[in-house]
């Protein structure tokens, strides 16, 4: 009540209404708009142009008056663009005036056409130097304390005969700070702890705890990532990710320690410029390395580095000057002072980078350019640290074994030095023989088995053995030829391609009645076919084996070591199954068994060394020969030596994550004007340097690359950048920017609802030394900012955007900060921060595009599922379709606003992405077991200050029991268990009582659909 | 204490149009002016339901992802059959660009054995290709332009370029355009549906986006796997019933919230949501094929529940005829680098039918002359071949290509534009990408010279500052 009472009291006595348009707010714009083209500097269409006040008040080539004051049915101006009969209705070939501009310009002249000397073409507000405008004055009575933001809007509030609307109440006031500040809500405790504290400064220590927080740096990067069109891969066909998230990181970090703006825009631009730049400086340039990228075949790469530059001028004059210069590569702008030339000389300032697409092999093209390394963070550092150890352990183990087993080596050179032949071998009449296919062989006289049925394109065959006694140590299988066979063989399939494929052996033993299946090891051939080792048929995968092309015609034989010798008695049996799983009849056409029981480590020895061995005495050279063919035939060695290897893998792939960098090349570029903006077609050559119409100060230094380029942005030299930055800010706490053409401050943009606000905010951001952070506090605090947002009808229907600003500002979140927001209502939001990009859930067969090197998605099962949004993984040619649907850009190109539409697409997401219904069931978890008491009424209310931080009325309250008691009577068994199914294993809840879980999850996605939720 | 009371929102002209713009799935620049014609005075010739009495309501776009062989198909070259296997003439391969050949290359003709050969077909005695006979009996519905050519020559680009006339991101597709200017008939169906067969295309969404138009014209994409919108069903144990009981708290929260804030935005919020619900039925329904008749599906050789080219023809009409304004067909594998000739008949085997049947079913019921088919893709192929001869292929060719229209104001029967004796290069007639587009807008009754959206501080058009309608194949 007391807030109503100081409000009413600012209603000044008289209201002084607007009773003629304004030329420059209202007029100019439209005459820029519609006559502008035709009638303006660069054509002077019937002979005269309307962008200059002598010639529009003057006669065209038709010698009548264009504009008679107070006459506007006299007025020429006037005739043309609303009497058809006149000719071709005005404008020529564009939409016509709307009535109500039509209505505006008829009231100017019939109030008399006040068109002030001084204003016109080359006099456009915006490119005018900044001067801090006077605060308008103090309202006679005021008890509240008005900043300078309220000043400016209640003077023109009161120009209106209107008024400030009255403070929201203060939780709402929280949650509507803490979103716009942080873009997540308020913890229930932070709303106590602000309810409780009554002082004046309550709100002014909210709101600075707000810009402390680590949160605010990832909430204003979003809009920032939009402008740097930040994505995490190169878009166009061969879409493949890229590593640029340092730069990310980079933006937000910075806009936590609230670095001064005109640094964070040097960095980025020329970071890698500047004296002794620093690591952090040079990741900020990743700002520009954000160009997208074709990496086709038949890419052109002089083509791909025009467009790149094409994208980094039109970019840099989007978002440092709020100017359309892409208007001008082609032909000097049409309506702002910018000329080709100008274009071509901001194109020179970065025309001296590298090439960023490679030809890596054939017509294969890769996306290039500079990366820099980056330092291994805490992480890798640890996990790089207990590598080394277990490398250091492993090989240590090595050596030890190395020395303990001279003994064995000694005892294996005796027995290797008392054989006749490197292995003996041995084979009986199998007991029996199975073959997969119809069945058909014949047993030969050499215990081998003809098959001679019809080849089949695959088969197991088995042999059998019984009666054998001693120790086997290794069994070997033979593919002999025979004339029956189709080419001789050894392979069935075709008589050309003789080749077999053993795609794996298995041995097994049987004793009483129980089988197992014997490792097999050191695994040796005759010949085996290039990438079809033998010891493929040995790995336990079906798609590799062993095979002998080209060696066709001739007997081939594998031979493989049991890991751990058997001793077999009579009633024991052998089976030794021949698996030829590759297809096309691949198969062994006279397959033999055998077996041994010599020494299985000197299977893979060659006659060689048994020569070796005998020798008494051995050269060095000899000797290590022995040696080490010891030491490949033990089991245990082996062992040692692949984890070691793995290990000295894993450390190799431990290499420093990388970000993309802007650097110069040693050699500067000509830079040439291109004629029709066609990089072919070379015109004058021209230096690089700032737009005519602005000055380089004096104090800057003459370096002609991208640092002069980024200090002139920053300095007084450049009117726009503080303009155009503020612009976005407000539009960002208010849903719209005080220019709403926030992409273009040029001629055609459209006059600022509050310019002199627009030109003190820019000052104090200057005069701060560009702390965002400090005018975004100003705003803040402004009773602007804090009005309540509920209004009557009539203000809605007046002035639907709010441009006015008589109430305060609502509108619903951007794509991310929703998800946020319902992440955080959840429970689930994860504060981790930095890193890689993430993967949350997403449908299957998002990701399937044309391109080689595909990416897949995989939706990750720990916390990172729950990261904030502007971790998200961006890929432009398929990015987050649920941040599709709520407007987010594909960050293909510089993005300065996003729309904010309303769609039944935005109802689908919220009620049904699977996404969604995690999150209503870790809410309803969060309401069942955190509530104070577990009555529903309680429950309720408490779900109700989580998400929207306020109770809830009565009628809410009945609204949503009476969901809540429908769904628990009506739920079934199956859809409780659907609906509480975990979306993976790691994720636990509180709640045990499944039903209630089931029926609260309804309630949950019920309050986060509501638009309240999803409205800041 | 809440009251739920409705206000009914009552809003100047211009609110409504951005309203109405930035809702649902959007209502045309046209129909807004119409719908707001009381409230202005300006002269009558502006309001007008399109600049021009439109030919076509609605558009089926085939796009042959990869690039169809067009020298196969549409435009016979006997020259370059006789010549095929000479050195191509240097001067010409010298002035081009290619994605892959780099050294002179032979020609390659058309294939002599019947299969390949072209026939006279109709009245109009237009040539088509054998791998298209079920086309070769429509001869006399479509119109062959023969000398299109195009700014780019990798797909992404050109696929970008083709659709929304500006070959790098950030531009409205054309599909988009429509709508915004048209809007769509059926307030219940997204106005812009795409349907792909195959890998989505290089360009990936960015080829349906709504660029710097308001997003609710962008392309909404129909799947056949899944859910056919995406979130369209609900999630896991949430039954139809619980469905409805959700949305009417929700909705009924919404109100109050409405009543006590007045922000109009909550009103549209509700008819969202209420929407949503509908397409929760209407869009499995519009997606079931299979209650089409035993004859339909013969036509167009349609299985339910599969992937299929053919399914999406059909689904093209279903939507055609619920008053969609633009459907959008890739069909992916026209790309034929190697192994040309075995390679576009088997594709060729594959759409023939189904879009021969698309044009005789509109036609049966009498939608034809309301819709306009266009069949296209990002660029044509080299009558050069490309790698080994025995199975040779083509690269790409962005100078001179052939696409097909039928149906609504195009003159049937018809070719427009020639090459030259061996298909390198125009000889007569060119048309441009932005004169198609220029094309196919006027169709549909738009000027595409004021067709336009205020961003950067300028009027952007589909057509750049360029196109010109192409009147002769007018019908």
């Amino acid at each position: 009540m007391r807030t109503l009472l100081l409000f009413l009291l600012l209603i000044p006595a008289t209201t002084a209404y607007a009773d003629s348009p304004d030329f420059a707010s209202d007029v100019m714009p439209l005459l820029r708009k519609h006559c502008a083209r035709c009638h303006g500097s660069s054509s002077q269409e019937g002979g005269f142009r309307l962008d200059q006040r002598s010639s529009a008040f003057g006669r065209g080539d038709s010698e009548e008056n264009l504009i008679v004051p107070g006459k506007p049915q006299s007025s020429l101006l006037l005739q043309r663009i609303t009497d058809a009969s006149l000719g071709d209705l005005m404008p020529l070939d564009a939409q016509a005036l709307r009535a109500d501009e039509v209505k505006l310009l008829s009231d100017w002249i019939a109030a008399g056409a006040d068109w002030p000397v001084g204003l016109e073409e080359g006099k456009h507000w915006a490119y005018e130097g900044l001067q801090r405008p006077e605060l308008p004055e103090s309202p006679r009575v005021s008890n509240v304390e008005l900043n300078p933001v309220d000043l400016f809007v209640l003077q023109k509030l009161q120009s209106q005969g209107l008024k400030l609307s009255p403070q929201v109440d203060r939780a709402r006031l929280l949650r509507r700070t803490n979103l716009s500040l942080i873009g997540l809500p308020p913890s229930p405790e932070d709303l106590n702890r602000f309810l409780e504290d009554e002082t004046p400064q309550a709100f002014e220590k909210a709101v600075d705890r707000l810009l402390d927080s680590q949160r605010f740096g990832e909430r204003w990067a979003v809009p920032w990532l939009d402008l740097a069109r930040y994505a995490d891969s190169n878009g166009f066909q061969a879409d493949q990710l890229r590593d640029n998230w340092a730069y990310r990181d980079w933006v937000i970090e910075a806009m936590n320690a609230d670095m001064p703006f005109d640094q964070f825009t040097i960095e980025q631009l020329a970071g890698d410029l500047l004296p002794d730049a620093t690591l952090s400086q040079k990741i900020a340039t990743g700002f520009h390395r954000m160009a997208t990228c074709n990496v086709e075949a038949g890419v052109d790469p002089e083509a791909n580095r025009v467009n790149q530059i094409v994208d980094r001028v039109n970019t840099t004059a989007t978002v440092f000057m709020g100017a359309t210069l892409e208007c001008a590569q082609c032909h000097d702008h049409k309506y702002d002072p910018f000329t080709q030339k100008d274009y071509y000389r901001i194109f020179a300032y970065f025309n001296n980078t590298p090439l960023e697409v490679k030809n890596t092999s054939g017509v294969t093209w890769d996306f290039y350019g500079p990366k820099m390394d980056l330092p291994f963070n805490e992480e890798q550092q640890t996990a790089r640290e207990k590598l080394l150890a277990e490398k250091t352990d492993l090989e240590e183990q090595v050596a030890k074994w190395r020395l303990d087993t001279e003994e064995e080596f000694q005892a294996w050179l005796k027995r290797l030095g008392s054989q006749n032949e490197a292995v003996t071998w041995h084979t009986d009449l199998p007991a029996a023989f199975h073959s997969s296919d119809d069945g058909k062989f014949e047993i030969q006289e050499d215990a081998s088995v003809l098959l001679t049925g019809k080849v089949p394109d695959k088969a197991d065959y088995r042999f059998e053995f019984t009666g054998l006694t001693g120790e086997i140590t290794a069994v070997r299988v033979d593919a002999l030829l025979d004339d029956s066979i189709p080419g001789k063989g050894p392979g069935r399939g075709d008589p050309v391609r003789r080749n077999i494929i053993l795609t794996e052996v298995e041995v097994q033993v049987e004793q009483g009645g129980e089988t197992r299946v014997l490792e097999l090891t050191l695994p040796h051939a005759d010949f085996s076919q290039k990438n079809w080792e033998v010891a493929k048929a040995i790995d336990g995968k079906m798609k590799t084996g062993w095979a002998i092309s080209p060696e066709f015609g001739k007997p081939h034989w594998s031979a493989f070591a049991l890991a751990e010798p058997v001793s077999f008695s009579p009633e024991m049996r052998l089976s030794v199954t021949l698996k030829q799983h590759y297809g096309q009849g691949r198969v062994i056409g006279r397959p033999k068994v055998s077996w041994s029981q010599t020494d299985a480590s000197l299977l893979q020895l060659d006659p060689e060394l048994v020569k070796l061995a005998k020798k008494r005495k051995r050269n060095k050279k000899e000797g290590k020969k022995l040696r080490d063919a010891f030491n490949a035939s033990n089991v245990e060695l082996k062992r040692l030596e692949k984890q070691l290897a793995a290990t000295e893998k894993k450390l190799d792939e431990l290499s420093p994550n990388t970000t993309l960098v802007m650097t110069e090349q040693e050699e500067d570029r000509d830079t040439f004007v291109m004629i029709r903006g066609d990089y072919e077609s070379p015109g004058d050559p021209v230096q690089a340097g700032v737009p005519d119409l602005f000055e380089l100060p004096p104090d800057i230094e003459r370096t002609g690359d991208r640092l002069e380029l980024a200090r002139w942005l920053t300095s007084r030299g450049n009117p726009l950048l503080a303009r155009v930055t503020v612009n976005r800010w407000w539009g960002e706490l208010f849903g719209i920017g005080l220019v709403n053409t926030p992409e273009d401050f040029g001629t055609q943009s459209e006059f600022p609802s509050h310019p002199a606000l627009l030109d003190w905010l820019a000052c104090e951001l200057i005069e701060s030394g560009w702390s965002r952070k400090h005018v975004l506090k100003t705003i803040v605090l402004s009773k602007t900012f804090q009005q309540n947002a509920a209004a009557p009808q009539a203000s809605f229907e007046s002035d639907p955007d709010n441009r006015l600003l008589a109430r305060g500002p609502r509108f619903r979140l951007p794509a991310e900060a929703l998800r946020d927001n319902a992440l955080a209502i959840s429970g689930l939001l994860s504060d981790r921060m930095s890193g890689p990009p993430v993967m949350p859930y997403q449908p299957d067969k998002i990701w399937r595009s044309v391109g080689r090197n595909q990416p897949t998605w995989k939706s990750a099962e720990s916390e990172d599922r729950f990261r904030r949004g502007v971790y998200v993984v961006c890929k432009r040619a398929a990015p987050y379709p649920s941040f599709i649907n709520f407007d987010a850009p594909n960050r293909g190109s510089c993005t300065v606003y996003r729309d904010r539409t309303n769609t039944p697409m935005q109802a689908l997401t919220l009620l049904n992405d699977p996404a969604y219904a995690e999150m209503a069931l870790a809410f309803a978890d969060r309401i069942l077991s955190q509530a104070e008491s577990d009555n529903d009424t309680s429950r309720l209310g408490f779900a109700f200050q989580i998400a929207v931080s306020r109770e809830a009325t009565s009628f809410e309250q009945k609204i949503l029991g009476d969901l809540l008691r429908e769904e628990r009577a009506k739920l079934t068994e199956a859809e409780i268990k659907q609906r509480t199914k975990l979306p993976f294993a790691a994720m636990k809840l509180m709640t045990t009582d499944q039903r209630e879980l089931a029926a609260w999850s309804a309630v949950a996605s019920a309050i986060l659909n509501l638009d309240e939720s999803m409205s800041q | 204490m809440t009251q739920d009371k409705q206000p009914s929102p009552e809003l100047t002209p211009f609110a409504r149009r951005t309203l109405l713009q930035r809702t649902g799935f959007g209502m045309g620049a046209f129909a807004l002016s119409q719908m707001l014609h009381g409230e202005t005075q300006t002269n009558a010739a502006e309001f007008t339901a399109t600049h021009f009495p439109p030919k076509a309501k609605s558009v089926i776009y085939i796009h042959l992802v990869g690039a169809a062989s067009h020298l196969d198909l549409y435009d016979f070259k006997p020259e370059l059959q006789k010549r095929s296997g000479e050195d191509c003439p240097k001067e010409l391969f010298e002035s081009g660009k290619f994605a892959f050949v780099r050294n002179l290359p032979k020609l390659l003709g058309t294939p002599t054995e019947n299969k390949y050969a072209f026939r006279r077909c109709g009245q109009s005695g237009l040539e088509l290709s054998n791998l298209l006979p079920h086309l070769q009996g429509l001869a006399d519905e479509i119109c062959v332009v023969k000398s299109l050519h195009t700014d780019e020559f990798n797909h992404g680009p050109a696929q970008m370029f083709m659709l929304t006339g500006f070959s790098r991101f950030g531009r409205p597709s054309l599909g988009s355009w429509l709508n915004y200017g048209l809007g769509t008939e059926n307030q219940d169906l997204p106005g812009f549906v795409v349907m792909i067969t195959g890998n989505v295309l290089g360009a990936g969404s960015p080829a349906w986006s709504s660029g710097f138009l308001p997003s609710v014209y962008q392309g909404v994409e129909f799947r056949s796997q899944g859910d056919p919108v995406l979130f369209l069903s609900n999630p896991d144990g949430v039954s139809s019933q619980s469905r409805r009981r959700i949305i009417d708290a929700v909705n009924k929260l919404n109100r109050s919230q409405l009543a006590n804030i007045g922000d109009p935005e909550i009103a549209t919020r509700i008819s969202q949501y209420e929407l949503a619900y509908r397409m929760q039925t209407s869009v499995p329904e519009l997606m079931d094929i299979s209650n089409e008749s035993k004859a339909i599906h013969e036509m167009y050789g349609t299985s339910p529940g599969k992937t299929k080219f053919s399914n999406n023809c059909l689904l093209a009409r279903r939507l055609v005829e619920r008053g969609v304004r633009f459907v959008q067909l890739f069909d992916q594998g026209w790309d034929t680098h190697g192994n040309v000739f075995e390679g576009v008949a088997n594709k060729a085997k594959q759409v023939d039918r189904p879009i021969a049947a698309l044009i005789q079913d509109l036609k049966q019921r009498g939608l034809l002359d309301s819709t306009l088919i266009v069949c296209s893709a990002e660029f044509g192929r080299t009558p050069f071949g490309q790698g080994d001869r025995a199975k040779a292929g083509r690269d790409h060719h962005k100078d001179a290509f052939s696409m097909w229209m039928a149906g609504g104001g195009i003159r049937g029967g018809m070719s427009y534009g020639k090459t030259d004796d061996i298909g390198y290069t125009i000889a007569e007639d060119p048309v441009h990408v932005h004169d198609l587009n220029a094309t196919i807008l006027n169709l549909l009754g738009i000027d595409h010279e004021r067709l336009t959206f205020r961003y950067q501080g300028r009027q952007y058009r589909l057509t750049d500052v360029e196109g010109n309608v192409v009147p002769a194949i007018l019908a």
